[in-house]
């Protein structure tokens, strides 16, 4: 197809509206690196191979089912869970009266890294982000009065997968329920720990045999189970733009299915059982484009394989909204960029859907923000009339562009990781993990100038911000776990224990399949943190090393007044003081989230501070011995798991013990606005919640450390 | 909480105070010359506290695994007895800006260990300083009680000769596979290692490494060691596996029997002492030069004349030297 015979003449009346401005600086380039132009035409998605398919039919671009909504709407599928088993037990059954379809369950993160809840590193942990889970007995009361056999389940668990999946197995054996009517969804998506969220037990090569030994056992015993979701969720969230997480997200699928065809398995044995996670941000058509570039990706790489069977290349997608486009400020907001996310999701086509409540930024979710969170999807999916045609947005000439630069793109990614040896090595080389940094740090950088638009953040601001109920977890959940856990140490047959942990422990040192010896011991009542332990004495516990990148955020920001006057101000320090500003960051709890302190460490670095990053998972103590011996004038510790009540105050505490109450405290992250007064009262000298401008945390943190004596 | 008495000082570090000592080596890192003076008394107090440890230089090129080595060893001194200090200079300094120092995240068990006391300190890119601040710091630590002290330096640049000429036993890091193996590594850091060890001796890398053991050995026959006590083994070693660690420290302490015997142990340090005094002689008399408000004044327009040919490079210097006098 020649050019619209029109199109000379539409870029003269353009070009006249523009009143002098020319054409091309209505081009906008995307941190995908994709270019926009202002207008899109049949000759811009000519020869695109995504282009005029049809859903149910390779490529799958337009969906993996031939009706799509048209026939069976997405599922409503809320991420939850909290506190006691009991507790969320009852949040669950609620919510499933109200409309709910499919349960997904959040662990709190004690749980994930393969702890029991006595244990002394995770005092602040229990209950918070998720529901404690210690042993079958807590599944059997979580799924009280759920029929396994009828619940779709999804269970977000990737260290501590081997524990947590026998205890469900378990826990619907003693419901009546056998393993082959299980249908649901593990997470099991490991190399994404190791690129963002950090919520892995042991080291990469055990952890991937865990992966193929529950793929094995699944695809014999429970046929109906989705045994991977591969997710690119937590990487949009660390700050992976929508090309970065398609290429690395499609790059750990094909490193699993690589793994399982090592280890023996035909491709369609396996593949028509890995799902997929994707989170959806505010980049209302990209992101409808990634999930439609995603699906003919897939397809691409498994039709490498051969298989038969058509569901092995057909990509089936879970999403949810993204969490990190929420603010602090304002936060009504939420429930419209939500909606928006939402429409995005489900215009892009995805089987399932979580939508995050608007107070997420600020706490954890009431029982009222959770109701609009999941009407939100319910008045889409039964009133806005959009499920009745099947990919609306196919043949949008601007949406098929989109979907082909995406592909384009994302495909050069993969090859750059196919020529590292695959996305295991490419993990072990640091690529992806300082690709994404590096992409957060320039997001970071534009929103602090004010480039990237965020409503009541850096405009629009309101004086005065509303208070706002959020959910408070009690510390007498870890006393009720602890509890439980004497209780249940004391019925059980100790001397069985002992032995089919050993049994553990032989399996991970030989061959046999390791869910299937953890089905056993979970049965007799070993704990998630004793099943761990058995593994650990064999694989070692992953310790994460650390890369930061530096000067992202300077160069994105470029010349301005603002970074001038702050490095003015940390020049000046040093001529004070004899050494620049110096500030430890650090993560206490097992919270893993570490996007947060990386920009602020880029950025700070690059603004003139010293600055120290700790390891992942400090207890207080830990982390004041390290602020006491480098020397820092200031520690930064960051909390997005609702640990901060319990260990802001004893890591002032520790720095008092060591004679260093002069080392200041600041707080970032999701701190609940009600919890201010407290982290006050207890020392911290600065709480910075989301939206909080780098600029401006750094200007606060040299007001405190500077003349201390 | 910089106070004015050294006595606190001196006191706080021989009564092992941690906040005290992290403190005294902030006074010695420090630019402003009223916090360096009270560091040089202080140290003059401490000296004689000072002597026993075992100092020790680590370097590798990048990627041999320093951090994770030092963590193996360091657990493994720790578990023998011994208090451990780690000194670590990075040289991660952004344009403008200041350093990350990501060095603890790689030494999460001896981080955290009591026993175990970890300083990075930011270079600031002057190679003197290194020199000054890292020396001090050194003798600081050692009258704070510890019994080894492991400097950690980069394997780029300069540094491992000043490194290498402070301490009892310099170890090089390497791993095999690295490319051409002996471009990557400066023919002037093989002539100051007192042993080389090939890290990552582990996994699928076992063969290669044991390759690459062989070829260093050879190399060093090519080369006339510095002392006729003492021929720098070539050993093998995984800091992650935990294995050949102990053959390293057994290294290390055979090294100093020998050099005891002999005498050498003595001697080095003299000459040590005496090679520190020529080097804060000169960071002196180059600090000197360049706070010279005369220097300060007349160096750009000097330096100008030179480029653009208005004058001679001797001339310029003669004048600017003339200046200090």
């Amino acid at each position: 197809m020649s050019e619209h015979k029109n199109k000379q003449k539409w870029a003269e009346i353009a070009t006249k509206e523009l009143r002098g401005k020319p054409l091309e600086s209505l081009d906008w380039d995307t941190p995908e690196g994709i270019k926009i132009k202002p207008l899109y035409t049949a000759e811009d998605i000519e020869g695109f191979e995504c282009v005029n398919t049809l859903p149910g039919i390779p490529p799958y671009v337009r969906g993996p089912k031939a009706t799509m909504y048209t026939g069976r709407p997405w599922t409503i599928r809320q991420y939850a869970g909290f506190s006691t088993a009991k507790e969320s037990n009852a949040f669950y059954r609620k919510n499933l009266a109200a409309g709910q379809k499919g349960l997904s369950i959040a662990f709190d993160l004690a749980t994930h890294r393969g702890y029991d809840s006595d244990h002394p590193r995770v005092v602040g942990d229990i209950g918070k982000a998720g529901v404690a889970v210690d042993s079958v007995e807590d599944m059997k009361i979580l799924f009280d009065q759920i029929p396994l056999d009828k619940m779709s389940v999804s269970m977000t668990m990737n260290g501590a997968v081997l524990p947590i999946l026998a205890g469900y197995i378990v826990a619907a054996e003693e419901q009546g329920v056998s393993q082959d009517k299980l249908a649901g969804t593990i997470q099991n998506d490991i190399l994404k720990e190791y690129l963002t969220r950090n919520t892995y037990i042991y080291p990469p090569t055990p952890s991937m045999r865990i992966v193929s030994d529950i793929i094995e056992y699944c695809s014999k015993n429970m046929p109906k189970y989705n045994t991977v979701s591969i997710s690119g969720y937590h990487m949009m969230e660390a700050g992976a733009n929508s090309v970065l997480q398609t290429a690395f997200t499609l790059a750990d699928g094909l490193e699993y299915a690589n793994a399982a065809i090592k280890a023996g398995l035909d491709i369609d044995t396996f593949a028509p059982r890995l799902s997929f996670f994707f989170g959806i941000g505010m980049n209302f058509f990209m992101d409808i484009a990634m999930l439609r570039a995603a699906r003919f990706l897939w397809h691409e790489i498994i039709s490498k394989f051969n298989p038969k069977n058509a569901k092995s290349a057909m990509l089936r997608t879970h999403c949810q909204t993204s969490g990190w486009s929420l603010t602090e400020q304002d936060p009504y907001n939420n429930i419209i960029r939500t909606t928006l996310e939402c429409m995005s999701a489900t215009l892009g086509g995805t089987q399932s859907l979580h939508t995050n409540s608007f107070d997420e930024a600020v706490g954890l979710p009431t029982e009222f923000s959770a109701r609009i969170a999941r009407n939100t999807q319910i008045v889409v999916q039964e009133e806005s009339q959009i499920c009745h045609v099947v990919d609306p947005m196919g043949g949008s000439y601007y949406v098929e562009a989109l979907t082909n630069g995406i592909i384009e793109e994302a495909r050069k990614i993969m090859d750059e990781i196919e020529k590292l040896g695959g996305m295991a090595k490419a993990i072990e080389s640091g690529m992806p993990k300082m690709r994404i940094e590096e992409s957060a740090a320039r997001k970071q950088a534009r929103i602090d100038m004010g480039k990237d638009v965020i409503v009541g953040v850096n405009k629009y601001k309101l004086k005065k911000e509303a208070a706002l109920d959020v959910l408070e977890i009690s510390n007498t959940v870890r006393e009720e776990q602890i509890a439980m856990l004497e209780k249940i140490k004391a019925k059980r047959n100790s001397k069985d224990v002992e032995k089919l942990l050993k049994e553990i422990t032989n399996c991970a040192e030989s061959d046999g399949n390791l869910l299937e010896a953890c089905v056993n011991a979970s049965r007799a009542r070993a704990t998630v943190g004793e099943i761990s332990d058995a593994m650990e004495k064999v694989f070692g516990r992953y310790v994460a090393t650390t890369q930061c990148i530096t000067g992202a955020y300077a160069s994105e920001y470029g010349d301005d007044e603002t970074i001038a006057s702050i490095q003015k101000r940390t020049k000046e320090f040093m001529e004070k003081e004899g050494r620049r500003p110096r500030i430890l960051v650090t993560k206490m709890g097992q919270d893993g989230h570490d996007r947060g302190i990386k920009v602020i460490a880029t950025a700070y670095a690059d603004l003139g501070f010293d600055v120290d990053i700790s390891p992942m998972f400090q207890t207080p103590e830990e982390a004041a011995k390290m602020a006491v011996e480098n020397d820092v004038h200031v520690v930064g510790s960051s909390s997005l798991a609702a640990g901060h009540k319990t260990l802001i105050p004893q890591l002032i505490e520790a720095l008092k013990n060591k004679n260093a109450e002069n080392i200041k405290v600041v707080v970032g992250g999701v701190i609940p606005p009600a919890d201010y007064e407290f982290l006050y009262n207890a020392g911290a000298v600065g709480i910075f919640g989301p939206g909080t401008a780098i600029t401006e945390s750094i200007n606060h943190v040299l007001n405190a450390i500077e003349n201390v004596k | 909480m910089i106070s004015k008495d050294p006595n606190c000082y001196i006191k706080g570090v021989l009564d092992r105070s941690r906040r005290i000592l992290a403190k005294t080596i902030t006074l010695i890192e420090s630019s402003l010359p009223a916090h360096q003076e009270l560091a040089r008394g202080i140290i003059n107090q401490l000296l004689p506290h000072t002597g026993k440890a075992v100092r020790l230089g680590i370097t590798g090129v990048p990627g041999a695994g320093k951090s994770t080595f030092i963590e193996s060893f360091g657990m493994f001194l720790i578990e023998k007895g011994h208090s451990v200090a780690v000194l670590a200079v990075d040289p991660s300094s952004t344009r403008g800006g200041g350093s990350i120092l990501a060095d603890k995240t790689r030494m999460e068990k001896l981080s955290v260990t009591p026993n175990a006391f970890i300083r990075p300190s930011p270079s600031e890119g002057t190679l003197g300083g290194v020199t000054r601040k890292t020396r001090e710091t050194m003798l600081v630590c050692e009258a704070a009680g510890f019994d080894v002290i492991i400097v950690e330096t980069v394997g780029v640049g300069q540094s491992e000769t000043t490194v290498a000429s402070m301490v009892d036993f310099f170890l090089v890091l390497m791993i095999a596979g690295a490319g051409d193996e002996l471009q990557g590594i400066k023919k002037g850091v093989l002539e100051i290692a007192d042993a080389l060890a090939i890290n990552k001796t582990d996994g699928d890398n076992i063969q290669k490494a044991r390759m690459a053991r062989k070829e260093y050995e050879t190399a060093f026959h090519f080369l006339r060691p510095a002392s006729l006590t003492w021929s720098p083994p070539v050993l093998n070693c995984s800091a992650l596996k935990m294995t050949g660690i102990d053959e390293i420290w057994e290294t290390v302490l055979e090294h100093r029997k020998k050099f005891f015997a002999t005498g050498e142990f003595n001697t080095k340090r003299k000459k040590q002492s005496v090679d520190w005094m020529w080097s804060l002689i000169k960071e002196g008399l180059k600090e000197k030069f360049y706070k010279n408000p005369e220097v300060k004044k007349e160096l750009p327009a000097i330096m100008e004349d030179v480029r653009n040919g208005s004058l001679a490079p001797t001339a310029a210097a003669g004048r600017l030297l003339s200046f200090v006098n």
